[in-house]
């Protein structure tokens, strides 16, 4: 039996909504769960993937993968695809926080080598780190600087001397869309980005220090300079409230656009415009510039990460070795080049809540990834365990080259702190071995594991369905939330 | 205080009530700024106006909340204390309060955005209900 009526079991890793689930659906969906997740599913996201199967030009399926939940307009967790020539572009098929994503380092350091400094790393770390809520950066953008980070990205920030030329070509497009205009940003966008820039932000974003706990495929793992007992660093964050105020922009754009081409919506934050018409550019080219501006956050991030690193530590930069494994976006629409129905086709393909996972060979790749695939980095929650996964062939059959994001919530902000009453979360987690720091004063309940699905669930489904393999799996020694 | 949390999966969202269409994006308002902290501790040394207009109610209690958010994510501002006065989808308000400081304010969760999502403003006998979701 389904959990949800009107949905059917294709295999053990998929499930159908069938044309027909809600009104003027012009596709099937397909929701990547097992029968373990599909116990979790919610009706409401359900019928959010069946939502985005009525819009225009949608390409193939509508999809999602096992971390699912209910977003706004599209769900999270949700890829769609479009045709370059009669489909849309929707700012909620991105989400307001515009290339969230995740940057993976690796260093030359063993768990034996940090176990003495953690507390002093983490501490250092938190300091180091602008987060949480009223925190502004280092950085004050000036409005020639703010239009800078717009058109380069993270080219911008090694401009500026944070981290490397080295770490671009480790970066999703190497750290920079090219096309973004900084003038279909708005002057509240510019006013919210200018203190934000290098900071962490608050809710699940988070900055952490990992150790390699197992190595599944040693030699895509030797490839990307991973082995087990390793230290690594995680930095998940995104555009700030910059992003946020350019997705704001532009759904309430967006809802006059659809009106405009008369495109029905059956949620109004569906909103959107044909990608070729002056408003699908435009928001298209507002995304790019707040996509760029998280990647130079992230570089920013990561530069500050390496200085503290240095210091405690008193290595060279050479012998820490820390390099970029990897930086992925979970939250874009980018244009790419698919083949459907043995029919080479221009589309735009949005994940909300899905990471870009292409396989070895495929021209976007950079070289040192060439012949392994593309490094997909899964965060989980602060307690358990992260995955690091490489892309592969079946992805771009059935997926736009595609996978999941993360873990995803079981539990809501509330109910997680009701279940937290009377405990310390700091405490629990020290007994695991893990020393955490968080700027406010419920984040670390809202944030505590229990609130997640189990991450190995999760990319289990996608390792099983072939469309993503896993390479390692990294444990958490020290957190800093905001 | 007539507002409370309404439980959502990913994110947060807020009801709020009133007397009045006024009354209700008070409390929507209030209910937003105690998200953030708490607004015990907030002390009325400031006030701010602004003035907005929407082409409906629903769409002028998300632009009232997403500016609440802006001023606060610009300038740090929150207040305690929000009049508002609202006439043919035109609201002037103001907020009294002062600029947050991490070291002496509660630090609760960082708002993204108000969104459109399952968004209610309704009037029932001479009560108002509003219903939002934010993105955190």
């Amino acid at each position: 039996m389904p959990k949800i009526d009107g949905t059917v079991r294709i295999d053990s890793y998929r499930i159908q909504i069938p044309k027909g689930f809600v009104s003027g659906m012009r596709t099937d969906g397909i929701v990547y769960v097992d029968e373990i997740l599909e116990e979790e599913l919610e009706v409401d996201s359900v019928r959010q993937v069946a939502n985005v199967a009525t819009l225009p030009g949608i390409v193939g399926n509508s999809l999602a993968m096992p971390d699912i939940h209910t977003g706004y307009g599209f769900p999270i967790g949700g890829v769609a695809a479009f045709n370059v020539d009669e489909g849309i572009i929707s700012p909620g098929g991105v989400g307001y926080d515009i290339n969230c994503g995740v940057r993976l380092l690796r260093s030359n350091l063993t768990r034996k080598d940090v176990e003495s400094k953690l507390e002093d790393l983490v501490n250092i770390l938190y300091t180091h780190i602008p987060s949480g809520v009223g925190s502004t950066g280092k950085i004050k953008l000036a409005p020639k600087d703010a239009e800078d980070v717009v058109r380069k990205g993270a080219i911008w920030a090694v401009e500026q001397g944070y981290g490397e030329a080295d770490d671009l070509q480790r970066i999703e497009s190497n750290g920079c869309l090219e096309g973004a205009d900084p003038d279909v940003i708005s002057q509240k966008a510019y006013e919210r980005g200018k203190a934000q820039q290098g900071t962490l932000g608050s809710g699940n974003h988070f900055l952490e220090v990992q150790y390699v706990a197992d190595v599944y495929e040693p030699e895509v793992a030797t490839a990307m300079g991973l082995f087990k007992g390793q230290i690594t660093v995680m930095i998940h964050s995104g555009s700030r409230g910059f992003g946020h105020q350019i997705c704001d922009d532009y759904v309430r754009f967006m809802l006059q656009s659809s009106q405009k081409y008369r495109i029905e919506l059956p949620d109004r934050e569906l909103a959107c415009a044909p990608f070729k018409s002056p408003e699908g550019q435009r928001y298209f080219s507002a995304m790019k510039g707040a996509a760029n501006y998280a990647w130079a956050n992230r570089q920013c991030l990561m530069h500050w990460t390496r200085e503290v690193f240095l210091k405690l530590f008193k290595l060279s930069p050479r012998d820490l070795g820390m390099k970029v494994v990897f930086d992925v976006a979970h939250n874009i629409a980018k244009e790419e080049l698919h083949t459907v129905n043995n029919k080479k086709m221009r589309l735009i393909v949005h994940r909300k809540g899905a990471t870009r996972a292409f396989p070895k060979n495929h021209p976007e790749l950079p070289d040192c990834y060439q012949d392994i695939g593309q490094p997909v980095i899964i965060p989980g929650d602060m307690g358990r365990a992260s995955f690091v996964l490489v892309g592969l062939e079946k992805a771009m059959q059935e997926t736009f080259g595609s996978t999941c994001h993360g873990a995803g919530r079981v539990l809501s902000r509330n109910q997680a702190i009701k279940q937290a009453k009377g405990r310390s979360i700091k405490q629990e987690m020290a007994e695991r071995g893990i020393i955490v720091r968080a700027a406010g004063k419920e984040t670390l309940a809202e944030e505590m594991p229990d609130a997640y699905k189990d991450i190995s669930n999760v990319v289990d489904v996608v390792h099983n369905a072939g469309i993503a393999k896993k390479v390692v799996k990294l444990k958490p020694l020290g957190v800093i939330k905001g | 205080m007539s507002y409370q949390v309404i439980d959502v999966l990913g994110d947060v969202g807020l009801r709020a009530e009133g007397k009045s269409c006024e009354e209700c994006f008070i409390n929507a308002g209030l209910g937003l700024y105690s998200l953030i902290t708490d607004l015990n501790l907030i002390e009325q040394k400031e006030t701010k106006e602004f003035e907005l207009s929407a082409e409906t109610l629903e769409d002028l209690l998300v632009s009232f909340l997403n500016e609440l958010i802006f001023i606060f994510d610009t300038a740090g501002f929150i207040g305690n204390s929000i009049e508002v006065d609202i006439e043919n989808n035109i609201i002037k308000v103001k907020i009294h309060g002062e600029v947050f400081d991490p070291k002496t304010h509660e630090r609760r969760l960082l708002v993204k955005a108000a969104t459109y999502h399952n968004l209610v403003v309704k009037q029932e006998n001479n009560h108002w209900i509003a219903e939002i979701i934010f993105d955190i």
